[in-house]
């Protein structure tokens, strides 16, 4: 859904670094979402953690870099790595060209999927939150 | 014939003796990675020869051959010609930027540091929990990548120095700016000038760096002429550790990565080898070792203006170690630790890691 | 390169095997040669289907196609002379098969020679030609050019290691030569017209070698030579010794004091230096042919005899002799590199025609060579941006020529005629021999699009 122009989908759930999440059966789906490709550049390098690694909410599991940035990613919910996009060990763009699907990042097994309201979710929060994420970025 | 160009009037001579044989193929880690004529040093010459001759001039076309390279001298190396192609292309990179042609990633690191710190326009590094700038024997320089992108390495470094009882403060660092001069710029005198400061301020005698590209910049550039004047010694880590034993061995296969910085450029092959037989004596060579050692496909530049290439790069070194059947590739230059650790596939299972991390864990693994 | 052909290539290839800009058509200009000109573009092919799919597409645009491996051809065969695109094979890389048992290794063309070699020394096997240029140097050239090296005399060049290939015609056909039998005699050997071709009548897409197990122990041996005469005489005699060394190499006087230039070798500065190597399976095998060549060195005069005694002196002697050329190519700015060939019994009457020839025209020539098959590299040296140097240089040349024909010999014993030599091929080749060859060329390619200007063939 285009918002500023950014495509970031509505009914998907966002996790405040710029991560959206969804659910798919048990577990969640993560991935980057447009305006982070966007700023971010050619992502060159994504670490993919091993599967079954565990993560805590808020805290740093893995790294992805672009030409000139390198970033953190924070674990949305509590639980474990269930498996991650090999394709992009190989081909790390498939985030750029297409951040929602073929470049899907990570399989996470949440402990309680219900930690996923404390994400950002929502047409109307969506919104502010990424109006407020442009001006911020704009003056750096 | 006044030479339109700077590199010409420098390099002339040694772009003519160019044979054209070929022969930098085999050794050239972009060519090896891309199997692209254009990006080899011999397709480099012949642009230079064409520009010599005023059939072409430098100009925005030529970038992505000019500004792609690791300059890690392989080819220099094994060229029968004698033709020492990272010097040329350093040059000719200046007189691109002075004719307005530049890869957008050096412009831009050009411009960070003039406002920066470092070459990532980072203004929060890591305080790595140790005081800054206080009196002591050594002062260690960490350089950017240890800095910015590998600051597990360092904080392992760190703790080794620790262990070992070494007297050494850390300094509120800045880029050394030594990589401008290779990309067609040059080094900023105000960093320069911060640096050497800090370090005058600390009544150190020596300094220890981690990066060979630091220590390189610290030792040979005019611009830090005055600490070498006043004696003091940059010294790379590998050379400073000699004198230590750790006590702490493991029967891991472990080979050794030769960066070009300290390898080919320094000539320093043996010492860091010394250290990792003290505590690895099932030590293997990767075919390609010492001066003949494979790029990993992040200097020059490249890892940030050619990432992917710079990648496929490091992908080639680490194939080398695969068939070895190495379990752990040590290497003392963060920025070959970086690329490499980014390269490796998650089902290569081998550990990349810089020496000294790897001793540290070691030494923590024995407590 | 017109945006129609373009997109039909990227159709053919996909874009990251298409190159059009300006640093990949300069590059894809030049050869090791002294010729250049620009294609339109490059395209990198991973398959023979592809290949064939270009092949057709520029028959029907009538656009010349010219393969090229790793470029390091010394007579100018990959230089696209009449523009068109470059098909550069080196993606085509992968080694398919090797079978120690069936003495065979099944390969595509843009492997590179040494990687097959060390594919194969675990084995204990090797692909015996060795060309000098063996670390960069393409299978796929190595074939069309029916590369020697330093082996020759004993080992011979590469056609004699060729069971079979895959070509793609010039009209996009595909089709397989020879046998994975170790010989055949089936139909016409067209194996063998395919190899040396310089890539005129077909591209070649794989390779099936004959690959020989390799001698474990080798040993060598230097000798000089005051007297050009008696380094001559030495190498015709060696034919008496009863055995073959593996490699038997000449330096001249000119080539000794450019490698001592650059290297710590310190070879002793003499009119003529000999390099012998002898190879079998014992220490006391190898020793007991060397010592027979070097009787032979003795009874001609040589100054001194030295054998290479440890492994480091062996191989600093032969990395010396394999750059020699580039070496060389550090004295002037240019140079041309000649591989004329003659019968052993007249090398000493060629090594002293150089001389002379090189006297007479005031320019530089250095000598070195593979003494062995009588196959010699005289390298003029001049001034490439001084227009009476130049005249010299095409003078001389074109004298060295007539020299060798006239003693027996041939035009080229290993790098091809290409560019360099094509206004030389009739004093070589009789007016039906060349006749026959414009119509088998004729054949293969009536549109003349695939490496057309090369060879003399064009009237």
């Amino acid at each position: 859904m285009e918002m500023h122009g950014y495509n970031m989908p509505e009914d998907l759930y966002y996790e405040e670094n710029h991560f959206w999440v969804k659910e798919e059966g048990d577990l969640l789906v993560m991935g980057m979402d447009d305006f982070a490709q966007a700023m971010a550049g050619e992502i060159v390098y994504v670490q993919l953690p091993e599967d079954g690694k565990s993560i805590k909410l808020g805290k740093k599991f893995a790294k992805i870099e672009s030409g000139k940035w390198l970033g953190k990613v924070f674990a949305p919910v509590n639980g474990e790595i269930d498996s991650v996009n090999e394709e992009l060990e190989t081909n790390p763009g498939l985030i750029n060209d297409d951040c929602y699907g073929k470049g899907w990042m990570y399989r996470i097994r949440p402990d309680d999927k219900g930690e996923m309201e404390n994400l950002i979710h929502g047409r109307e929060a969506i919104e502010k939150w990424l109006l407020a994420d442009i001006e911020k970025y704009a003056q750096e | 014939m006044a030479s339109k160009y700077a590199f010409e009037e420098k390099y002339r001579e040694q772009i003519l003796k160019c044979s054209r044989c070929g022969f930098c193929q085999a050794v050239c880690p972009v060519f090896g990675a891309t199997l692209r004529p254009a990006l080899n040093a011999r397709g480099k010459m012949l642009l230079l020869k064409e520009v010599m001759d005023g059939k072409l001039d430098l100009n925005d076309e030529l970038i992505e051959t000019l500004f792609q390279c690791t300059t890690c001298a392989n080819c220099f190396k094994n060229c029968p010609s004698g033709v020492e192609v990272p010097e040329i292309i350093k040059w000719v990179r200046k007189d691109m930027v002075r004719a307005g042609s530049c890869h957008p990633a050096f412009k831009g690191m050009n411009e960070v540091l003039d406002r920066h710190t470092n070459i990532y326009a980072e203004d929060e590094p890591e305080d790595f929990e140790r005081e800054r700038n206080r009196k002591a024997a050594y002062v260690y320089f960490i350089g950017c990548v240890g800095s910015y992108r590998e600051d597990a390495s360092t904080l392992a470094t760190l703790a080794l120095l620790d262990r070992l009882g070494v007297d050494y403060t850390l300094i509120d660092e800045v880029c050394c700016s030594g990589v401008l001069e290779d990309v067609g710029f040059a080094i900023k005198d105000h960093l320069a000038r911060k640096n050497m400061d800090l370090i005058l301020d600390t009544e150190a005698r020596t300094v220890i760096t981690g990066c060979p590209y630091c220590s390189r910049t610290f030792n040979n550039k005019p611009q830090y002429a005055e600490l070498r004047e006043k004696g003091i010694a940059v010294i790379h880590l590998t050379r400073f550790l000699q004198k230590f034993d750790f006590g702490v061995t493991t029967d891991k296969r472990v080979t050794y990565h030769d960066p070009c910085d300290l390898g080919r450029h320094c000539g320093i092959y043996e010492e860091p080898r010394n250290t990792i037989r003290k505590i690895a004596p099932n030590f293997v060579e990767m075919p390609d070792n010492r001066e003949n050692a494979l790029c990993c496909g992040a200097g020059g530049g490249v890892r940030g203006a050619y990432a992917k290439n710079s990648i496929a790069m490091a992908r080639r070194r680490l194939d080398q170690a695969e068939a070895i059947g190495a379990d752990i590739i040590l290497t003392e230059c963060n920025s070959c630790v970086h690329n490499l650790a980014n390269a490796k596939l998650r089902r290569q299972k081998f550990k990349i890691y810089n020496t000294t991390e790897f001793i540290n864990e070691l030494m923590e693994e024995a407590e | 390169m017109d945006e129609k052909l373009k997109q039909e290539l990227i159709g053919i290839v996909g874009q990251e095997n298409l190159a059009d800009g300006l640093i990949d058509r300069v590059s894809f200009s030049y050869d090791a040669s002294e010729h250049s000109h620009r294609p339109e573009g490059g395209v990198w092919p991973e398959t023979a289907e592809q290949v064939s799919e270009i092949m057709k597409l520029a028959g029907r645009e009538k656009i010349p196609v010219i393969p090229r491996g790793a470029g390091t051809g010394l007579s100018g065969m990959a230089v696209p002379i009449e523009g068109g695109i470059v098909l550069d094979l080196s993606r085509m890389n992968r080694i398919i098969r090797i079978s120690i048992e069936d003495r065979l290794a099944i390969v595509e063309p843009g492997v590179v020679y040494s990687d097959l070699e060390k594919a194969l020394a675990p084995y204990g096997f090797f692909f015996p030609p060795d060309p000098a240029s063996g670390k960069v140097s393409t299978l796929g050239g190595n074939v069309a050019t029916n590369a020697g090296g330093l082996k020759g005399a004993k080992y011979g060049t590469t056609r004699d290691y060729v069971l079979g290939l895959q070509v793609v015609l010039p009209d996009g056909r595909i089709m397989r030569t020879g046998s994975k039998a170790m010989k055949s005699v089936s139909g016409y050997d067209l194996t063998r017209l395919f190899v040396g071709s310089e890539g005129t009548l077909g591209i070649v897409t794989e390779i099936t070698f004959k690959i020989n197990p390799k001698p474990t122990s080798t040993s060598t041996a230097l000798a000089t030579f005051d007297d050009l005469a008696d380094a001559g005489n030495a190498i015709n005699q060696i034919m008496h010794s009863g055995i073959i060394p593996s490699a038997l190499e000449i330096l001249g006087r000119e080539t000794l004091l450019a490698i001592n230039q650059n290297t710590n070798l310190n070879l002793p500065e003499v009119d003529a230096m000999l390099l012998a190597e002898t190879d079998g399976y014992t220490r006391e095998e190898t020793e007991y042919q060397l010592e027979k060549v070097t009787e032979i060195f003795r009874r001609n005069n040589a100054r001194e005899v030295r054998k290479a005694e440890t492994e480091k002196d062996v191989e600093d002697l032969w990395a010396a002799r394999k750059s020699a050329y580039a070496v060389l190519a550090r004295i002037e700015n240019n140079f041309v590199l000649e591989d004329v060939t003659v019968p052993m019994t007249k090398i000493a009457e060629l090594l002293k025609g150089i001389n002379e020839i090189s006297e007479r025209h005031g320019i530089r020539i250095a000598t070195f060579g593979h003494a062995g098959d009588g196959n010699l590299h005289p390298q003029i040296l001049y001034n490439g941006y001084d227009p009476q140097q130049v005249k010299r240089m095409e003078a001389a040349g074109a004298e060295l020529f007539k020299l060798a024909i006239g003693l027996g010999g041939t035009l080229t014993g290993e790098h091809g005629i290409g560019l360099s030599k094509a206004p030389f091929m009739t004093l070589e080749h009789d007016p039906v021999a060349m006749d026959v060859m414009r119509s088998l060329k004729k054949m293969f390619d009536p549109h003349n699009i695939l490496n057309p200007g090369k060879m003399g063939l064009e009237v």
